[in-house]
C-alpha cells in the first residue's frame, strides 16, 4: 500500500515537484539554496505513511487519488464577509500571496506589514537571517514543500520597543479546486517590542484543495506576543501545517491554536525556547466530527534555564471523527528549574469517536518540575440534569457544557471579539 | 396542583419508593420528613425527573399533566423547579449566562417573550441582594468555589428568578448555620403565595421553626407512614424516629 501510494503520488503530483524545481531558481542565492534543500527533504520523504511514526495514526490514503498542481493567484472577492474582528492591521492572503489592494496597515512608526516578496528587497538583511532558521523542516515533508513552493508570503516586524495595541489580523483564503497552497509567515518581533496576531485559514467555494502552511516566529528578548490560529477550512480541505516559534530571554509568547476545519489536518508546533526566564503559552481546543481526522503535534524544547511552559489542549469529537494529539517537551541538560505542565482532555460526544493522546516527556536536567495529564470524558450527567432542570432543553445544555470545556482554553484569548467568534463559531459547528 | 399515587421507583433494580400517595393543593406548603436512606431524596429527584431513578409504577401529575412523561426541561417549563441538596458546580459557564437561558427556556415554553441581557440584570440584581449574595457571584461560573450556604442560597435565588409554580426543596437546610438558614427561609417565604406550592424535605425540624408548614408527612421506608400538621414536626424533633419505627414494626 505504501508503495502504490508513493508512486502515485509520483506521477499525480509530479507537476508540483516540477514546479517547485521551476522555481527553486527564483530569489537570491539563499533563498535557492533553502528552495533546493526543501525540494531535496520533501523528495526524500514524499507523502507519509503510518509507518512513519510521527504519522501513525494520521493515514494520507483518502488524498492520493486527488492530483493536486501549484495554486493559480485567486479571487479578490469571495461569496462569504472575511472574519475581521478589529480595527488594527489587516492582511488578506489568497492562495499564499498578499492582496496588496486590501491591505490595511495603521501608521504605527516601527510596524512593518508587507508582503515577503517585497521584503526580500526592503528587508533584505532581516528576511536573510531569519527565514528558514526557525522552521526546522528536515522531519517536515510538508513543510519542505511549501519551502521550495512558496511564492509570497507575509512578513510582520516590530521594532525594538515597539507595541502594537491593536492587533495584527492576517485571513489566509484558499480558492480553486486541486491547488495546493503554500502560505509563508515570517514575524520577528525586536527586544521589547509586544503584538497581539490573529491568523485565520478559511476556504473559498467546495474544492479539494491541499494547504501546507509555514509561520515562523522570532520573539527577541523581553517580547510579548499572544499570538492565535484559527483553521476554519472546508471540510474537504488537506491542511498540514507548521508553527514555529524560537523565544529568547524574558519573552512572553501566548500562543492559542483553533481548529475547526479539514478532511485530514495536522499541525504542528514546534517551540525553541533559546533564553532564561521564558514564558511560554501553548494552548488548542480542536473540533472535529462527521469523519474529520484533526492531528495536533507539538514540540517544546527547553534549552535553557528557569522557563516555565503551560501546555493545555482541549478536544471536542463527535460523530466518527478522530483527533490525534501528541506532545512532546524536551528539556535540555542545561535547563535547569524548568517548570513545564502539560495537559491534554479529550471529551467524546459519540461512541465512534476515537482519540489517539500521547505524551511524551524527554528530561536530560535534573532539578526540574514537569507533570503531565492526559484525560478522555464523556459529558456529566449531574450537570446535564442540573441545567435541564432549570429549563434548559437537552440538546442547548449540552452545547453550554461543551463550551464550557472548551472555555478553559478560549478564555485566556485576551482579544473579546475574537472569543466571541470563536464562541459562535463553536456552537454553529456542533450544532447547538 | 401536585397528586402522587401509589409511586413506585428505584434506582438500579433497588426499590425505594414503595407506593407514595401524596396531594399537594395550590399554596400549601408541606414537609417531609424522615430518617436517613427513607426515600425523601429520591422522591424530590423523581418529581423533578432525574434519569438516575426507575419508576416502576404509580402516577406524578401536576395540574392534571403527567409529569412522569415530561423531560426534565419540560418540567421546569411546567413549573417545577427544584432546589439541590448538592448544587452542581460548572466551571466555565457564567451564573448570568446560565440564569438568562434557563429563564428565556421557561418563558419561550410559556409563550412569553424572551428578555434581554440589559433587562435581565436589572431584574435579578435586587433579587440577588435580597439573598445576601454578592453581585458579583453573577460574573462568577456556576456553584463554583462557592461556599455550602453561598450554594444553597444560590438555588433559592435561582427559584426567585425563575418564579416556578412547585418548588421542591432537597434537603436545603443541611450545612447552613443559623444566619444562612434564615436567610434561605425568607427567601422562600417571600415567595409564598396562593398561587405557589413547596415541598420541603428535610431530615430535621429545625427548618420548619422558619418556613412554617401547612402539612406534615413521614416517610419511611418509602412511603409516608404518618401526616400531621406542623407540631408532628415538633413531636418528632422531641421523641426522634425511634418509637414511631417500633410502632410500624409492630403493625
Amino acid at each position: 500500500m505504501a508503495t502504490e501510494l508513493m508512486q502515485r503520488y509520483d506521477s499525480e503530483l509530479s507537476s508540483l515537484l516540477a514546479s517547485a524545481e521551476a522555481h527553486s531558481g527564483d530569489g537570491p542565492p539563499w533563498l535557492q539554496a533553502l528552495r533546493a534543500k526543501g525540494l531535496a527533504v520533501h523528495r526524500e520523504h514524499g507523502i507519509p505513511t503510518p509507518k512513519n511514526e510521527e504519522w501513525k495514526y494520521t493515514p494520507l490514503r483518502p488524498m492520493a487519488n486527488k492530483p493536486f498542481a501549484v495554486a493559480e493567484p485567486g479571487p479578490a472577492v469571495f461569496g462569504f464577509e472575511l472574519p475581521w474582528c478589529c480595527d488594527g492591521s489587516r492582511v488578506v492572503m489568497v492562495n499564499g500571496r498578499v492582496d496588496r489592494n486590501q491591505l490595511v496597515v495603521p501608521k504605527v512608526s516601527g510596524l512593518t506589514v508587507k508582503s515577503l516578496r517585497d521584503a526580500l528587497t526592503e528587508d533584505a538583511d532581516l528576511v536573510q537571517r531569519h527565514l528558514g532558521q526557525v522552521a526546522k523542516i528536515e522531519g517536515h515533508t510538508f513543510a519542505s514543500l511549501n519551502t521550495a513552493l512558496f511564492g509570497d508570503g507575509l512578513f510582520i516586524h516590530l521594532a525594538a520597543g515597539v507595541a502594537v495595541e491593536s492587533p495584527i489580523e492576517v485571513v489566509h483564503v484558499t480558492s480553486g479546486d486541486g491547488s495546493c497552497v503554500a502560505p509563508r509567515v515570517l514575524i520577528v518581533a525586536d527586544p521589547g517590542s509586544s503584538a497581539k496576531i490573529v491568523e485565520t485559514y478559511v476556504t473559498d467555494g467546495d474544492g479539494v484543495n491541499m494547504v501546507l502552511p509555514v509561520t515562523e516566529v522570532v520573539a527577541m528578548d523581553r517580547s510579548r506576543i499572544e499570538h492565535v490560529r484559527v483553521q476554519d477550512e472546508s471540510e474537504a480541505t488537506y491542511s498540514f501545517a507548521l508553527w514555529a516559534i524560537r523565544q529568547e530571554s524574558d519573552s512572553e509568547y501566548r500562543s492559542y491554536s483553533v481548529s475547526f476545519g479539514g478532511a485530514i489536518a495536522r499541525l504542528d508546533q514546534e517551540f525553541w525556547l533559546g533564553g532564561r526566564h521564558i514564558v511560554t503559552r501553548l494552548d488548542g481546543v480542536v473540533v472535529a466530527h462527521g469523519k474529520q481526522l484533526l492531528d495536533n503535534h507539538t514540540r517544546l524544547d527547553h534549552a535553557m534555564p528557569d522557563c516555565n511552559s503551560f501546555e493545555v489542549y482541549k478536544q471536542i469529537v463527535d460523530d466518527e471523527a478522530t483527533v490525534v494529539f501528541n506532545g512532546k517537551i524536551f528539556v535540555h541538560q542545561d535547563a535547569q528549574k524548568t517548570d513545564a505542565v502539560q495537559n491534554n482532555a479529550a471529551l467524546l460526544l459519540s461512541p465512534r469517536a476515537t482519540i489517539d493522546s500521547k505524551p511524551q516527556l524527554e528530561i536530560f536536567a535534573d532539578d526540574v518540575k514537569c507533570t503531565h495529564g492526559a484525560t478522555v470524558g464523556r459529558l456529566e450527567d449531574t450537570p446535564m440534569f442540573y441545567l435541564r432542570s432549570r429549563g434548559i432543553p437537552k440538546s442547548q445544555a449540552e452545547g453550554i457544557l461543551v463550551y464550557a470545556f472548551a472555555a478553559e482554553v478560549l478564555e485566556l484569548i485576551s482579544i473579546e471579539a475574537v472569543r466571541d467568534r470563536l464562541e459562535a463559531r463553536l456552537f454553529e459547528k456542533l450544532g447547538v | 396542583m401536585l397528586e402522587i399515587k401509589n409511586l413506585h421507583a428505584g434506582v438500579e433494580g433497588k426499590a425505594i419508593l414503595k407506593g407514595v400517595e401524596l396531594t399537594v393543593k395550590a399554596g400549601e406548603v408541606h414537609a417531609i420528613m424522615g430518617p436517613n436512606g427513607s426515600g425523601k431524596s429520591t422522591l424530590a429527584n423523581v418529581i423533578a425527573g432525574r434519569e438516575l431513578y426507575e419508576v416502576s409504577e404509580g402516577s406524578v401529575t401536576l395540574d392534571g399533566a403527567d409529569l412522569l412523561a415530561m423531560e426534565p426541561e419540560e418540567r421546569a417549563h411546567a413549573g417545577v423547579f427544584m432546589a439541590f441538596q448538592y448544587p452542581v458546580e460548572i466551571p466555565g459557564v457564567s451564573s448570568t449566562y446560565f440564569l438568562r437561558a434557563a429563564l428565556n427556556a421557561v418563558r419561550k415554553a410559556r409563550g412569553e417573550e424572551e428578555i434581554d441581557a440589559m433587562a435581565f440584570l436589572t431584574h435579578i440584581k435586587e433579587k440577588v441582594k435580597s439573598l445576601g449574595l454578592s453581585p458579583d457571584m453573577l460574573s462568577r461560573s456556576v456553584n463554583e468555589g462557592f461556599s455550602g450556604g453561598e450554594k444553597k442560597r444560590n438555588e433559592i435565588f435561582q427559584m426567585a428568578v425563575l418564579e416556578p409554580r412547585l418548588c421542591v426543596l432537597d434537603e436545603t437546610d443541611s450545612g447552613l448555620d443559623i444566619d444562612a438558614l434564615k436567610t434561605v427561609a425568607d427567601g422562600v417565604n417571600a415567595l409564598r403565595s396562593p398561587e405557589r406550592s413547596f415541598v420541603v424535605v428535610t431530615h430535621y425540624q429545625r427548618l420548619l421553626n422558619y418556613i412554617v408548614p401547612d402539612h406534615v408527612h413521614i416517610m419511611m421506608g418509602g412511603r409516608l407512614v404518618k401526616s400531621g400538621g406542623k407540631e408532628l414536626a415538633f413531636e418528632l424533633e422531641e421523641k426522634g424516629y425511634g418509637p414511631l419505627e417500633e410502632e410500624l414494626a409492630k403493625a
